[in-house]
């Protein structure tokens, strides 16, 4: 028990000198050269321990400076009207305005180029008379449409007010156009593999 | 719409007023008093009574059209022009890449078949001397022969008056034969207006259903057909009828079931045949096929 106790109590000595000896050390280290303080004495060097500068207020301002000054860089580029997209239809290609792709102009005889000029006014007349009728037609369906409300109104009217109300179910409205050969039952089309080469531009 | 309808209510307030002046059946009073009233009530109970006293029976019928699903062959003088307008299209346009290409190659041939030819003059042209434009015309043209398309015109289909497919390059019209007064006619199918339902949909009604889907062009008649009983058949209640007309389009029409009433589909320059002269008359006005 003595014996245990004796060996604490040498321990706890021990302990206590070593690290005052070891701090001794270092103190003596520290006040030879300030520049190469090893970590553990950092709190204590010199220049550190005074307090730190107050640079709160320099910095903000200049950052603020600084932010207004590419803000307003970023408005003048801006103001610069985008450029217009180029037309692509409207462009003849260069291409196009070699002399090698000229055809040889045909001479026309008289009455190739008679033939020609009458046939044109033929088919003026013809279109004419087709537009005529159909403008007739459509105003003729549109009084028979006018004479079928009145006599609706004569009968009740709230059927008329019906009769007057859009159908909204009406429109969008599509119908496929007719085309030139019926269409085939069960025809299977051929998979259609394509590069789009459109240009995409952007403002 | 608005101009019309202005010119409408004025026209027909005159009309009204004229009606009653002529068929005059002792509730002159009470007519003359309701033509005057503003409010709305007493011109509910007005169309209520006025729908009760009118001596006219009313019927939706529906107009049905097919659209023409090929295009019309041209006429003579349309054909005439087309070929005009190609060459001289012709006449006026640049040479393209291909037949410079078929230029060239032509050039080319006749260059190897000289006597004094040299292989090295011409460019390295790789697959271009290999395959010729001309090669190339001839093997599209393969392709499309081997492609057999549904002939246009098949006369069987024509004459089958009940058939969808007949004369594809014009619009049909669906009649039907219906028991009107005394015997049967063919008109477009109608259908008697019940209380309760607007006219359009007693036209909806009045399709026959026989697995066609038809799209309605708007709530308003397109046509009226009014006619007077014989005298033998006018009661005070019923002088006579007035059918209103409404336009339909056929969408795609599904399996067709069996039709209850015979029904055709006719040009309409086939109408005549089938309709009464006066009936086609009113009929003939809102068909439109251009």
């Amino acid at each position: 028990m003595s014996v245990a106790l004796s060996r604490c109590l040498c321990r706890v000595l021990s302990r206590q000198t070593a690290p005052s000896s070891f701090l001794l050390g270092e103190h003596h280290h520290a006040v030879q050269s300030p520049w190469f303080a090893p970590v553990r004495t950092l709190k204590t060097s010199a220049p550190l321990r005074a307090e730190p500068k107050k640079k709160k207020k320099v910095d903000p301002r200049r950052e603020q400076t600084l932010k207004e000054r590419m803000r307003k860089k970023l408005k003048k580029l801006e103001k610069v009207a985008p450029e217009f997209i180029p037309i692509e239809d409207l462009i003849t290609p260069a291409k196009y305005l070699d002399e090698t792709r000229k055809r040889s102009a045909p001479r026309l005889s008289f009455e190739e180029s008679e033939g020609r000029a009458l046939l044109l006014k033929e088919w003026c007349r013809y279109k004419q008379e087709q537009h005529m009728a159909e403008v007739q037609a459509v105003e003729l369906s549109l009084e028979a449409q006018r004479e079928a409300l009145e006599e609706l109104k004569l009968e009740s009217e709230e059927l008329y007010q019906a009769a007057l109300k859009p159908d909204p179910l009406l429109f969008p409205f599509t119908h496929d156009g007719p085309v030139y050969t019926p269409p085939k039952s069960k025809y299977e089309a051929p998979d259609g593999k394509y590069n789009n080469i459109t240009k995409v531009y952007t403002q | 719409m608005a101009a019309p309808c202005r010119r409408m209510a004025s026209r027909s307030l005159l009309q009204f007023l004229s009606c009653f002046s002529r068929t005059a059946v002792g509730n002159v009073g009470f007519r003359q008093f309701s033509s005057t009233s503003v409010c709305r009530a007493t011109l509910m109970t007005q169309s209520v009574t006025e729908r009760a006293r009118s001596p006219w029976t009313l019927m939706a019928a529906v107009c049905l059209q097919r659209f023409p699903v090929i295009s019309a062959d041209c006429t003579p003088i349309e054909q005439q022009f087309r070929q005009m307008m190609r060459q001289m299209e012709l006449e006026k346009s640049l040479l393209s890449d291909h037949e410079l290409r078929l230029l060239e190659d032509a050039e080319r041939m006749s260059r190897k078949q000289a006597d004094d030819y040299d292989s090295d003059q011409d460019g390295d042209l790789g697959d271009q001397e290999i395959v010729l434009a001309q090669d190339l015309e001839d093997s599209w043209e393969q392709k499309l022969k081997s492609f057999q398309p549904t002939p246009r015109v098949t006369a069987d289909a024509d004459e089958d008056l009940t058939s969808l497919e007949r004369c594809l390059a014009d619009s049909l019209f669906l009649l039907a034969e219906q028991q009107v007064g005394g015997g049967k006619l063919w008109l477009l199918p109608q259908t008697r207006w019940q209380d309760g339902e607007t006219l359009r949909q007693t036209a909806e009604r009045a399709l026959p259903a026989a697995g066609l889907k038809a799209t309605f062009l708007g709530n308003a008649p397109c046509g009226v057909y009014k006619y007077k009983l014989p005298k033998a058949a006018r009661t005070e209640s019923t002088v006579g009828t007035k059918v209103f007309f409404f336009k339909a389009v056929l969408s795609d029409s599904g399996p067709p079931a069996a039709p209850d009433a015979p029904l055709l589909w006719a040009k309409k320059s086939e109408l005549q045949r089938y309709l009464k002269p006066a009936y086609m008359m009113t009929v003939d006005r809102f068909i439109l096929s251009l």
